[in-house]
């Protein structure tokens, strides 16, 4: 009874390795292949099943059929890491602010300022894709990696926003009060003494901002036409007719990576149950 | 001197604090004594800028308070919670206050470096504190409010999240540190009336948002002004009982009919409520009870009694366990009884005794 | 004497209501108008759009299509993942690479993955249709045919999004207090009684979260589609947000699709917040 109730367990937990591992081993294995290794039919193993080739991966400096992947991603990267430092920036400042003051415009209260920004998640892309676009028409901003920075510092700022005002509401106040008995105003309060122990929420946020900036699609699809491509724009427009499958996985693969390795950082956070609070 | 007068803070229709009026002076230590929630707290946070009264005034040598941030205003405090910069190694967190004065570093850290020799932590000066135990963080948080000599230091109940013999300990230490600050006010809140007598150089008792009894501390217990502040100020609880007084004789409620000069004093006919402290009920005599609890605590015994209804607590000086349920004889020494009249003020002995 | 909170609140603010709450209220005045490619400009043709899209027949069915898939991959994903958290909680041989494994496809950029995908599904050159044969299913039309396309749809899902649910679950998992376990098991509860009266009960709340959240993230949909089927076959696959982003996007109707996304959004939130309290009640026990 107990080792059939053990090997159910590892026999799901393998079945679904399998299911997540799938795509990537089809993706690194078509990486190396050339045209003849691809409409020949599925094939899995370099050496046993084709010749394994770099054109693939040479495509992504320009070789033959393929792109060039330099630019692309120094404009995701520019575009994702100022959007996510910004985000993180203002949206950190609010969530303090609305963690440690009570604010009142009208009827509206700290709850509802909340809300407000936290909503924002709940937007669908397409609903703002149209102001947006005219906005950023309007202020000639069109298809430029400030124009993508602005929209992005709005899609990210809830996100810093909802992680850091749970953090901040789980330091305890008397930490500011302290503070403020010995000399510190609240910008001083702030910068010396919730910062530096603000280290592990501020991870939390950067990371999920670092996610969702990075892998955008929708706004770096609709604002930008050819000055300005971002890499999964790049990518997708490889996915034509004649797709070259070892130049698209290639591309694939180093869009991917670097964020697939956040997995490992999210898991030390997970382990140390440092995630628990951003559910609540 | 520092006077509140008038303060009154209300959040919604629960009265934190309800028209007090009182000064603390230099130099002197001034327990705050009442129970939780008696506004002791408020009072504090009233004092440092961290809870906004609705009304009133707080003034430093005739200086107001009320336009000054909590930054702004010269006060220190130790709160129940051990609260110190994590971040921040002990030493840092001692210097912290003074760095922030634009005191230089290395000054800064000698006074730290001498304040944290002065609580006994002269060998932890590296550590953070969450490397430090919980008497440690405290005495951590003690230096770092004493370093920076302001002429007000507010300790909130400090010691009561530490176990009792590190509170006793940590108490002596507090108060021999406090005789070197001759100009300090220091305000100390405490549930305990033993430690507010032992301690303070003047006691505030407080009952429900308002100061109701202020003086030394020894006047206050031998003489509280109303049942409410005997009872404050009693520790074990005082015994009141209602009396009747009408043709020389007194007549406890459901207790006993004594004849009038017990009291070693003349009354007035009329309804009454007598204060009998603890150590004033006796084991022996013609009174029976029966025993409901017995708290040994060090060399004392408290208990617990029922007599015809009327609910009694015994204090003995020696260790004695009575088996609960059993019944046992009682007899009530009324040499100091405490008297108050039919609205719950003290009726004053005749200054015989001077 | 605390007005330095402005200077945490204000600069944030004032971010979002330019650069969202202005452009949103331009959004409604727009509906009203007939901007398209041939007029762009504010006219006022008062309620015509809103007219327009109540009969829209493609609008509504990809409405509908999208509330399908939104709730049935969001259960399959809440089941999965739930499962999956419950395998790794405990003892387990390798459990931290375990972890880390099932959370790397959240981290994935969804657009690529399905451009991966779409070589996985390929009818005649992919290898997923080798390996149906090889176990004796056979090959599907994958992109194809309407409800294969629409099954595609939902495996990219369910492969890219379980993984947050996973994280959401198991941190909630994680951070359970032990004492009621200890409980249970002096009880002689055995581990499926154990789980349905101790710790589904206490996830509820956690779950209640971890549903919702995905509920709003899937009810956006129309990356995978745009890559994987661009809506087809037909307008098999077609979501609301792809829809919308034809008439806006490609027709350039801004004037209707304007209508389109407000009603969208309306609809959204009015589901949302009634399945957000219906699920509050059925689930969560002790609402503090």
């Amino acid at each position: 009874m107990r080792t059939l109730y053990l090997a159910l367990k590892y026999l799901a937990v393998l079945l679904w390795s399998a299911f997540v591992i799938f795509p990537f081993l089809w993706m690194i294995s078509t990486s190396f292949k050339t045209a003849n290794a691809v409409t020949g039919g599925a094939k899995w193993l370099p050496w046993l099943q084709f010749e394994p080739s770099l054109s693939g991966w040479q495509s992504l400096f320009g070789g033959v059929g393929g792109i060039n992947i330099l630019k692309p991603y120094a404009n995701s990267a520019i575009v994702t890491l100022s959007g996510s430092a910004i985000a993180l920036v203002l949206g950190t400042l609010a969530a303090y602010g609305l963690s440690r003051f009570t604010f009142k415009a009208g009827p509206l209260k700290n709850g509802d300022i909340t809300f407000f920004f936290i909503s924002q998640r709940i937007m669908p892309p397409i609903v703002l894709a149209i102001p947006f676009f005219l906005m950023l028409r309007f202020l000639g901003l069109l298809d430029t990696l400030p124009g993508l920075i602005l929209i992005y510092v709005a899609m990210l700022m809830p996100i810093a926003v909802w992680v850091m005002v749970d953090f901040f509401n789980s330091v305890p106040r008397g930490l500011d009060e302290m503070a403020w008995m010995d000399g510190c105003t609240p910008v001083t309060t702030f910068l010396r003494v919730i910062l530096p122990n603000a280290l592990p929420g501020l991870v939390v946020a950067a990371m999920f901002c670092l996610i969702f900036g990075w892998n955008d699609f929708f706004f770096a699809f609709t604002m930008t036409f050819t000055e300005v491509q971002l890499l999964p724009v790049s990518i997708v427009a490889l996915n034509s007719s004649v797709t070259p499958w070892w130049s698209l996985s290639a591309a694939a693969i180093v869009s991917v990576a670097p964020l697939a390795v956040l997995a490992f950082v999210v898991e030390r956070f997970l382990s140390r149950g440092g995630l628990a609070g951003a559910v609540r | 001197m520092l006077e509140l007068s008038n303060l009154t803070l209300a959040e919604g229709r629960v009265a934190h604090l309800d028209d007090v009026t009182v000064s603390f002076r230099k130099g002197r230590l001034t327990t705050l004594l009442g129970r939780t929630g008696a506004g002791k707290t408020t009072l504090m946070r009233a004092i440092a800028g961290l809870a906004e009264p609705d009304r009133g005034r707080i003034a430093l040598d005739g200086k107001d308070w009320s336009r000054l941030a909590p930054w702004q205003r010269p006060v220190a405090m130790v709160t129940q919670q051990f609260i110190n910069y994590p971040h921040l190694s002990v030493l840092d967190n001692v210097a912290f206050p003074l760095v922030r004065r634009k005191v230089p570093q290395d000054k800064a850290h000698e006074a730290a470096r001498d304040m944290l020799g002065r609580v006994g932590l002269g060998t932890m000066i590296d550590r953070r504190p969450s490397q430090l135990s919980g008497g440690q963080q405290q005495r951590v948080a003690i230096a770092r409010a004493l370093v920076k000599k302001a002429p007000v230091v507010l300790l909130d109940e400090p010691f009561v999240n530490l176990d009792y013999k590190l509170r006793e300990g940590l108490r002596e230490e507090l108060v021999d540190l406090l005789k070197a600050e001759r100009e300090t006010i220091v305000i100390y809140a405490s549930t305990d009336p033993r430690e507010a007598l032992q301690m303070g150089d003047d006691v505030i008792l407080m009952a429900e948002g308002r100061a109701i009894q202020s003086g030394e501390p020894q006047n206050v217990y031998a003489r509280p002004g109303t049942t409410r502040a005997a009872e404050v100020v009693s520790d074990p609880p005082i015994n009141l009982i209602g009396m009747e007084v009408s043709g020389g004789q007194l007549r406890l409620d459901r207790l006993a009919d004594l004849p009038a000069h017990a009291l070693g004093r003349d009354l007035p006919a009329g309804r009454y409520t007598l204060g009998l402290r603890a150590h004033s009920i006796r084991q022996g005599g013609d009174l029976s009870a029966r025993v409901s609890l017995t708290e040994v605590s060090g060399s004392e015994t408290v208990t617990h009694l029922q007599a015809a209804g009327q609910s009694l607590v015994m204090l003995e000086r020696t260790v004695t366990n009575h088996a609960l349920g059993t019944i046992i004889t009682l007899s009530l020494d009324l040499g100091d009884a405490l008297v108050f009249d039919a609205q719950g003020r003290l009726v004053e002995k005749e200054l015989v005794h001077g | 004497m605390y007005r330095q909170k402005y200077i945490f609140l204000l600069p944030g603010l004032l971010v979002l209501v330019a650069i969202i709450l202005f452009p949103l209220l331009f959004t409604i005045r727009v509906s009203f108008s007939s901007w398209d490619v041939y007029n762009p400009g504010l006219n006022w043709i008062g309620g015509e759009n809103y007219a327009r899209l109540w009969e829209d027949a493609r609008y509504w069915e990809a409405l509908t299509r999208l509330s399908v898939l939104t709730v049935g991959t969001v259960l399959l994903q809440y089941t999965l993942g739930f499962a999956l958290a419950l395998l790794v909680w405990r003892d387990i041989i390798a459990r931290r690479f375990f972890r880390v494994l099932f959370l790397v496809p959240m981290m994935t950029t969804p657009v690529v993955m399905s451009v991966i995908w779409r070589t996985i599904f390929h009818e005649s050159l992919g290898p997923l249709n080798p390996i149906l044969d090889a176990i004796g299913i056979g090959a599907q039309p994958w992109l194809s045919q309407a409800g294969h396309a629409f099954a595609a749809v939902m495996i990219v899902e369910v492969w890219q999004w379980t993984p947050f649910m996973f994280l959401l679950l198991l941190a909630g998992l994680l951070s359970l207090p032990n004492e009621p376990f200890l409980a249970a098991r002096i009880d002689g509860a055995g581990p499926i009684r154990t789980f349905l009266s101790v710790t589904f009960p206490m996830m509820g709340a956690i779950s209640v979260g971890a549903i919702l959240i995905r509920l709003i993230e899937a009810s956006k949909l129309m990356e995978t589609v745009y890559v994987l089927t661009s809506g087809g076959p037909g307008t098999s696959t077609e979501t609301t947000s792809y829809y919308i982003y034809i008439r806006g996007m490609r027709d350039f109707q801004i004037g209707y699709s304007a209508s389109l996304s407000l009603t969208y959004l309306i609809v959204m939130s009015v589901a949302l917040t009634l399945i957000a309290k219906a699920l509050i009640r059925l689930m969560v026990k002790d609402r503090t």
